[in-house]
């Protein structure tokens, strides 16, 4: 499901169904130097995130993406969000993100942490085989947070 | 400085001049969109798309057979990558949607090892026969949806989502 009201309106009524939130943590970076690189990661991960919605689109449901910059950076953000995901019935809160910085400190977050692949230079083809082995890599993170 | 200032029949005469010019566009506007119309109709939904399998190398084990369309929500255009389990029932190509008829998640063909020649839903257990029939007792309540399908030089082309016909 994506947070839109027809996809919305589902999920009030099949709570007991989805019941997995996935939280894109997306860096950006707005020097000269980094646009560049952040917007591939970006790119990146919302194809990957989209890709996931549409494969577990019964059971999963995409937020818009958490974005921050270096400043404003909070860890303790994501543990909030996730808490305030719980009390709305979600069992579990999946995070998502190409930021290193989050690898570290996953002791209370689940957070799944994937390398930025540069699709923007691939075709369509290549692409579809990337994402199919990337959501190859989440299909455990999911089953484990299922069982 | 008195030679600046609008006299009233310059007033008046850009007032009329502004407002004809919006009367003639608002006249003008949807007789142009009515001629332009129909030609980006043509490139509406449920048109075939041409994929990259190869029809005889389909056999009676489904595969799956991804396409990409542009699909245009309001402004916003896009590239939307779908999939079909496509296989051999007698002469006849079967080509099953793979969204789930529960909440719409990806089905795969033999995905639990528990039930072999079934599909199977991840999501919430979901499982179908191999013609799409939900198997009762699982979460699904109707069978899979089918596409229409067509050759072209060899290669296999789907068109609009039907219902399933086996059911
Ligand atoms: S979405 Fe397939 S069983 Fe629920």
């Amino acid at each position: 499901m994506n947070f839109n009201v027809k996809d919305i309106e589902q999920f009030q009524t099949q709570k007991q169904f989805i019941d997995t939130a996935i939280v894109p943590l997306m860096q950006l970076n707005l020097s000269d130097e980094g646009m560049k690189q952040s917007s591939s990661a970006v790119e990146y991960l919302m194809t990957l995130t989209m890709f996931i919605e549409q494969q577990f689109r019964g059971r999963v449901m995409l937020m818009p993406p958490f974005s921050y910059t270096d400043r404003t950076k909070n860890e303790l953000l994501p543990m909030q969000l996730q808490e305030e995901l719980h009390s709305t019935g979600f069992k579990s809160v999946i995070f998502i993100t190409c930021d290193h910085f989050w690898s570290k400190k996953n002791e209370n977050l689940n957070v799944l942490w994937l390398p930025a692949i540069p699709l923007e230079s691939m075709d369509k083809t290549v692409k579809q085989r990337i994402l199919e082995d990337q959501l190859k890599q989440i299909i455990p993170v999911l089953t484990e947070a299922w069982v | 400085m008195s030679n600046n200032r609008v006299t009233r029949r310059q007033f008046l005469t850009y007032t009329i001049t502004g407002v004809g010019g919006f009367m003639a566009a608002g006249m003008l506007m949807p007789m142009v969109r009515f001629a332009i119309d129909p030609v980006l109709q043509t490139k509406a939904e449920g048109n075939l798309v041409l994929t990259s399998q190869k029809i005889a190398d389909i056999t009676d084990v489904p595969v799956k057979v991804d396409f990409t369309f542009e699909q245009t929500d309001g402004w916003y255009k896009s590239d939307v990558t779908e999939a079909a389990w496509v296989y051999h029932d007698g002469n006849e190509i079967v080509a099953l949607s793979p969204v789930c008829k529960h909440l719409g998640c990806t089905v795969n063909w033999e995905g639990d090892p528990a039930h072999a020649n079934q599909f199977f839903c991840a999501c919430h257990a979901g499982r179908y026969e191999k013609n799409g029939k939900n198997v009762k007792g699982t979460p699904p309540l109707g069978p899979l949806d089918q596409y229409e399908v067509a050759e072209k030089d060899g290669y296999l082309m789907l068109g609009k989502k039907i219902a399933n016909t086996f059911s």
